[in-house]
């Protein structure tokens, strides 16, 4: 099991945001969180990842509690892609190469050919390896980090509204290149209907 | 070289004269400043005054372990003055910054003025004393900068930080291009100044040992050992209180506490 969401309580300040919330996830699954806006989706991905902490109840992944001694290596098994798309870096090219200079990452940098491989996937022109991020669209950055998170090759993917910023056209095939990865397990929080439509499990806050 | 010129009490009085100046153009812009000015200039000259009659008492005295107390005084209004300026929480960040503090202060102080200026004492008044105050003042500016940017960005760019933590990143790792970008802010006008003495200004040490008598090539001497003490130490005492407080001010996920007071 990749995941397991066990009867948790999120709340901030005495207002109560996710309540009672049990799911499993098994390997190579593909899970959409949807609701309405307000509804805790990204709190809960939060949660999952270790970023906000949940009152009661427990969340177990790789088949270890979230706690303090096991954070570090379950952080270790993931790519995030939040939906924050502005994170300030000189150039394309070191937003994809910063997670491989962490050591939990080393070996793994991707050749010339796998980042080909995986932009194009994604509709990205190579050319955009040598611009800085605030030259490209929202759309674009987003999709840079979606294959920033795919060039890591972690066993689970979590990810925050991932094609929010896109066109239709691009959301489709974007899609279908992501949940194509049979091996990768995928969290998301959306509102895309082809998403989720494309998705093995619906999970409704 | 005649003795110095005394500024009689009198004549020092009259020297506030030369304050109405900025006080009129703080009060004619409508500033809102002139209470807080005018409270300033009160508490420097209060301060500086009990300081002369300190200074006096404990040169009189010439106890190590006096001078030594007094430096600890000192390091302690040091620590709790940035801690307040950068607007963070007193209970989680004095120890951290009054821990850089004093290891640096231990490391500059003893480098310069056991090693390279050879005393047979080094915590003798004259010296221990006078050196240890403006390193620092010298080095309180450059660790406000520092951790004031350090914290807010890691506020405002929370987002790029767990994007590194759950990327892979240890904490240390996550951590590295804050501290990188912290440094750089902090450290480039420290380098620009350092790059200008000389040319444009004249440093206070220096004027003050010449004022004092000593001759300009002695002077220099002590102003370049000074400018070097206080590069090194300025840089020493954040990178420490950064190491220490990194491990103060995240909790055992690795998530920033609150830890600014507003």
């Amino acid at each position: 099991m990749i995941i397991q969401v066990k009867n948790i309580k999120i709340a901030y300040n005495s207002q109560v945001v996710i309540e009672s919330l049990s799911f499993d996830v098994n390997q190579g699954q593909k899970v959409a969180i949807t609701g309405e806006s307000g509804k805790g989706k990204s709190t809960l991905l939060h949660a999952i990842a270790g970023f906000t902490p949940f009152q009661s109840g427990d969340i177990l992944l790789f088949d270890k509690p979230l706690n303090e001694s096991n954070v570090g290596f379950i952080r270790q098994q993931l790519a995030w892609v939040p939906q924050e798309t502005a994170l300030h870096f000189d150039s394309i090219r070191e937003m994809i190469d910063a997670p491989f200079e962490f050591a939990a990452n080393a070996g793994l940098k991707p050749s010339e050919n796998r980042i080909k491989e995986v932009f194009e996937g994604l509709s990205l022109p190579p050319e955009l390896l040598d611009k800085t991020p605030s030259t490209i669209s929202g759309g674009q950055r987003q999709r840079v980090l979606l294959a920033s998170s795919l060039l890591l090759k972690k066993p689970l993917l979590i990810t925050d509204e991932p094609t929010s910023a896109l066109d239709e056209t691009n959301r489709k095939k974007i899609t279908d290149f992501i949940l194509s990865q049979k091996e990768l397990t995928v969290v998301a929080s959306t509102h895309d209907s082809y998403w989720m439509e494309k998705s093995d499990k619906i999970i409704t806050l | 070289m005649g003795e110095v010129a005394d500024i009689g009490y009198w004549k020092l009085f009259a020297g506030y004269a030369l304050l109405i100046i900025p006080i009129w153009v703080l009060w004619y812009y409508k500033t809102g400043l002139v209470k807080d000015g005018i409270i300033s200039i009160a508490r420097m000259t209060v301060q500086l005054l009990l300081v002369g009659i300190y200074l006096e008492f404990i040169f009189d005295l010439e106890s190590n372990w006096i001078n030594f107390g007094w430096v600890f005084l000192m390091t302690i209004i040091a620590a709790y003055t940035v801690v307040k300026r950068s607007g963070l929480k007193l209970k989680i960040m004095f120890a951290p910054v009054f821990i850089a503090g004093v290891v640096s202060i231990a490391i500059t102080d003893a480098y310069f003025l056991g090693f390279v200026v050879k005393l047979d004492n080094m915590f003798e008044a004259r010296y221990f004393i006078p050196i240890t105050g403006m390193l620092l003042g010298n080095t309180l500016k450059t660790i406000i900068i520092a951790l004031t940017f350090y914290f807010k960005q890691l506020d405002t760019e929370s987002d790029l930080y767990k994007w590194y933590l759950a990327n892979g990143a240890t904490r240390a790792e996550a951590l590295t291009r804050f501290k990188r970008e912290a440094l750089k802010i902090a450290f480039n006008p420290v380098i620009a100044a350092t790059a200008i003495v000389g040319l444009i200004s004249l440093p206070g040490m220096m004027t003050g040992q010449i004022l004092g008598g000593s001759s300009p090539n002695v002077a220099i001497k002590y102003q370049i050992m000074l400018m070097i003490t206080v590069f090194s130490s300025s840089i020493i005492s954040v990178i420490l209180t950064l190491w220490i407080s990194d491990k103060y001010v995240f909790d055992g996920m690795d998530n920033l506490k609150k830890i600014f007071t507003k």
